[in-house]
């Protein structure tokens, strides 16, 4: 049976308690950190040439769908009635929101070395030892809004501009397309200054600290940041439904700088051996509720 | 459907970096300490850095482009030139080193070797002509020295790189 993911504001106590204490217990058994190493061992960039499945590239969106539904059942092995909360980033936009509280995702890294001291994440409890990171801390790290150079989430705005756009993906299908659904909700821009970051892009920059680098899933709200930027790609298929639901169609041809380095949408996707068409209904795994 | 998490390609043990194994908050002190110690021996070093990297007369960020301009496939202006120099030079009393090895070893990342006090700093090159580094996913720079500073900048003074890269 489908079951339903909640937005993380209208969680009950109980709800909270039950998805931090499946967390915490999946991190005990070392399950977790798999999913730590996974994200960063596919972290390709596209200026590499090789396939790249993740980010910069049309199968962002699958990718990470399938990567949420495999989290959501190792959390589900641990107790079967707890779904993965989703972040509504263009309401919830305060470091005093109720996300930040101590049952749910726990406060902001301290100024001098920004370490999260608050909360089930927090070093001094001894349940969230950092294991597989870019830097050699072992504390969990957050800079809520960067206060030194502040800069504010995503807004109602910045997710309208993607959503407006009927063409899911466009060539170069990459961190460069112009235009496209994908890259601008997934946040690449050619900007400078805060201009540069752009709705997921913006949100890992807004967290800060593990959130920026390549152990984000370290800090635990990395899932609602996704379960939040899956449901706008249901949003946007709902109000484009004449689109293609994904793009490209085909693979790339060998003239193609992008040959070999992008999933098409009948094509394999890694490490899962799914298609990205196999990715695009869900509600027969779960649904997005308020 | 598949089972979970096939892992793929090795993944380095931190087992090999982390010099000991301390317990966690003197371990932390006893590294802020050092951090701070090297800091004040390199500062001296950090001003010669500075009039000699003044005197390679740095180039500009690229200008900023509007959102919707097609791609050109080209690198953006600013983007490092063939024979981008070496560095080694002081920076916020972190050593920061790099050279271009992408001649002997084409699958290096972002085709560079650089480290922050001798630990490497993974850096992979974007499609744009930029370096990104594993310390910060979402913003590249135009060479592997901004890229190296800004992961310095990023890794404030109590942190070091753990030697982890993609």
């Amino acid at each position: 049976m489908a079951h339903t993911r909640k937005n993380q504001s209208s969680l009950s106590r109980a709800e909270r308690r039950r998805f931090v204490d499946a967390v915490l217990k999946l991190k005990r058994r070392g399950e977790y950190d798999e999913f730590v190493r996974m994200h960063i061992d596919y972290y390709v960039s596209d200026g590499e040439d090789r396939l790249r499945v993740a980010h910069m590239t049309p199968s962002f969106f699958p990718w990470h769908r399938r990567f949420l539904i495999e989290f959501e059942r190792a959390l589900q092995r641990i107790d079967s009635g707890v779904t993965v909360p989703y972040w509504d980033w263009t309401k919830d936009r305060s470091p005093a929101a109720s996300l930040w509280g101590e049952d749910l995702m726990g406060g902001n890294g301290r100024r001098s070395d920004r370490r999260v001291t608050t909360g089930p994440f927090a070093y001094r409890n001894g349940h969230w030892v950092i294991k597989e990171g870019v830097t050699d801390g072992e504390f969990l790290t957050r800079d809520l809004g960067r206060p030194h150079d502040p800069l504010d989430l995503p807004t109602r705005r910045d997710v309208a501009w993607a959503m407006a756009d009927p063409r899911y993906d466009v060539p170069p299908w990459d961190s460069r397309a112009p235009r496209g659904f994908r890259n601008k909700l997934e946040g690449w821009t050619s900007a400078s200054g805060k201009e540069r970051w752009r709705n997921h892009n913006r949100v890992h920059r807004w967290v800060g600290g593990h959130m920026l680098g390549g152990g984000s899933v370290n800090d635990p709200v990395f899932w609602l940041n996704h379960a939040f930027v899956d449901l706008l790609w249901d949003r946007w298929r709902r109000r484009h439904p004449r689109s293609a639901p994904y793009l490209p169609a085909r693979p790339p041809g060998p003239g193609s700088s992008q040959y070999r380095r992008v999933v098409a949408r009948h094509e394999p996707m890694p490490p899962w051996d799914v298609r990205p068409d196999d990715l695009l209904e869900h509600k027969r795994l779960y649904t997005y509720g308020s | 459907m598949a089972p979970l998490l096939n892992r793929v390609g090795p993944v380095p043990s931190r087992a090999h970096t982390a010099p000991c194994q301390e317990p966690p908050a003197p371990r932390l002190i006893d590294r802020v300490t050092r951090r701070h110690l090297l800091g004040v021996a390199a500062s001296a070093l950090l001003a010669a850095g500075s009039v000699f990297r003044l005197a390679q007369a740095p180039r500009e960020a690229s200008p900023p482009v509007a959102l919707d301009d097609p791609p050109s496939g080209e690198p953006l202006p600013g983007a490092p030139l063939p024979g981008e120099p070496s560095f080694d030079e002081m920076y916020r009393g972190r050593r920061i080193q790099g050279e271009s090895v992408a001649s002997r070893d084409p699958h290096a990342p972002g085709g560079w070797s650089v480290t922050v006090d001798g630990r490497p700093l993974g850096l992979m090159r974007r499609a744009d002509g930029g370096y990104l580094s594993t310390v910060d996913h979402f913003q590249s720079y135009a060479t592997p020295l901004a890229a190296a500073r800004a992961a310095v900048d990023e890794l404030g003074p109590s942190q070091a790189l753990s030697g982890r890269g993609h």
